[in-house]
């Protein structure tokens, strides 16, 4: 059964400028002393998470609520085990699938067909296993022959049908989603959200990111909403979307 | 507050947090574990960077081999030694010195390079590294078929020593993947270091008996002999050429690994939860 616990998680963001980047830099400025404590450690600290605890289980569909840099987006991080939290402790167990941006990892290079072979390989799926599914997700894209040439020939809709596409083939148990599906085209909207209905139902937990109300409405059972970094309201989705509605607001 | 109060006692769910020593090791082992997967990913690498050349990877065995035969000549007369065994001196040294200067400055993309992949799914670190060299292995080979061909030109016969360039190929890996995480961890944290590694490379070549013989440094021959870049070349390129290995490069290459694997595991431990933010 899958499950995920975070206690009192938090996470440092570094945030490195042109200097702190440089290693030449870093060995003047300890050379030249005084300036050390200033320069060398010339680097901002972004508090992204901070204190964050939060169990999931079966059959949870979380809701995260919040405005840009809340910390949603790093929260998601986190629970795939992309970021590991530079204080408190992840446990998590269950196959988990982020579908986090647009790109999720394709190789420009590549064509359609290996990048769904290799997105499939990044879930632990080996190759042998992968090929025998790649036409199944060939058909779901709809992109015909277009499949056969390298991804950085694709236009952006045609990018998210096959991200989409690919990083959906294998059902995962731990669904995360990251607010991203809206820039497709009308028709393959309509289809995909027939696959994510699919999904969300056959995954053990998901959690959705949006800024979209309604469609959290529709698809969660639960919410948090984080404001700076920090769990400031928790509940059902009705009563912290509308805490949401009224902070916008007010 | 949030509703996380926990149904069930926390210590029970939560094991103790392992050890940062614990996580890189583990990291290291699944990674090796996954086998299947950096292999894929090496010839994906390989596929896509010589697509649309009909030669492929042979691009760069006929460039060495263009090399070989330009240096061969001119440089068997520098140093006065006679073309016919200075050809498969200079052929074997260049090639492995391709191994290990790839394997070095390819070694500083490990993490950047997979920047999305990294940024995206979670996956072992390690495999990363184990793909550099898994690629610059399977580019290795593609030149190494210019030796049996060379050998069996000039007619050397090809002895029992051979094995012995076998472990020294096996070593060289070794040392490969500590050099791809400890690079790839510095280049991602700092983005000035590839091209300091690019030229500290350049100027290993010239100092490093690759394409001139040891014996020229005379009474200084130590330099070179405690060099690390000249004991993983000699393990493979003195057993090929049937002639034994300097008395040093074995130790020297030997501890060049143990504490390179020191360091970069001491690093990694330490700084493995960090790579995703750096890169």
């Amino acid at each position: 059964m899958a499950y995920v616990r975070l206690r009192d998680v938090s996470v440092e963001f570094p945030v490195y400028n042109v200097g702190s980047r440089s290693l030449k830099k870093l060995l003047l400025n300890t050379t030249a002393l005084g300036n050390i404590a200033k320069d060398a450690h010339d680097r901002i600290t972004v508090q992204a998470l901070s204190g964050i605890s939060l169990d999931l289980d079966h059959g949870d569909r979380l809701a995260l609520i919040g405005v840009n840099g809340a910390g949603k987006s790093t929260l998601l991080k986190v629970l795939a085990g992309i970021y590991e939290p530079t204080r408190g402790r992840v446990h998590a167990s269950g196959r988990v699938s982020a579908l986090l941006t647009a790109s999720v990892g394709l190789n420009p290079d590549a064509t359609g067909r290996e990048n769904i072979v290799m997105r499939g390989m990044f879930m632990d799926v080996h190759p042998r296993e992968m090929r025998a599914r790649v036409e199944e997700v060939a058909a779901f894209t709809e992109l015909g022959h277009y499949l056969d040439m390298p991804v950085r020939t694709y236009s952006a809709g045609m990018l998210i049908r096959l991200c989409f596409a690919v990083a959906t083939a294998i059902p995962p148990e731990i669904l995360l989603m990251d607010e991203w599906l809206a820039a497709g085209d009308e028709l393959f909207l309509a289809k995909a959200r027939g696959r994510m209905e699919h999904l969300i139902t056959g995954s053990s937990i998901m959690v959705l990111a949006s800024h979209s109300l309604p469609l959290l409405k529709e698809w969660c059972n639960r919410a948090i909403m984080l404001e700076g970094g920090r769990v400031v309201a928790a509940g059902s989705v009705e009563e912290v979307a509308a805490l949401y509605q009224r902070g916008g607001q007010g | 507050m949030p509703d996380t109060a926990p149904s069930e006692p926390i210590d029970r769910l939560l094991p103790l947090a392992p050890g940062r020593a614990r996580l890189a090791r583990r990291d290291l082992a699944e990674g090796l574990r996954r086998s299947w997967m950096w292999w894929a990913l090496a010839l994906q690498d390989i596929r896509l960077r010589y697509r649309g050349s009909a030669l492929g990877p042979l691009w760069l065995t006929i460039s060495t081999l263009v090399m070989v035969v330009a240096m061969g000549f001119i440089y068997a007369r520098l140093f006065q030694t006679d073309t016919r065994s200075y050809m498969p001196y200079l052929t074997v040294g260049l090639i492995v010195w391709q191994l290990i200067s790839t394997l070095i400055t390819d070694g500083c993309q490990t993490f950047t390079a997979s920047e999305a992949v990294i940024q995206q799914v979670p996956i072992p670190f390690s495999i990363h590294a184990y793909r550099v060299v898994c690629r610059n292995f399977i580019i290795f080979a593609h030149s190494l078929v210019l030796v049996p061909i060379g050998l069996a030109a000039l007619r050397i016969p090809v002895g029992w020593r051979a094995i012995e360039a076998v472990a020294g190929g096996a070593v060289i890996a070794v040392n490969g993947v500590w050099i791809a995480i400890l690079l790839g961890m510095f280049s991602a944290r700092f983005r000035d270091i590839p091209p300091i590694v690019a030229s500290f490379v350049q100027v290993a070549f010239f100092v490093t008996p690759v394409f001139w013989p040891i014996e020229a440094l005379g009474e200084y021959r130590g330099i070179a002999e405690y060099n690390p870049l000249f004991a993983a070349i000699d393990v493979i390129r003195a057993p090929l050429l049937g002639q034994a290995t300097a008395a040093t490069s074995w130790p020297v290459l030997l501890a060049a690994t143990v504490v390179g694997c020191a360091v970069s595991f001491a690093l990694f431990a330490r700084f493995r939860s960090r790579i995703a933010y750096w890169v």
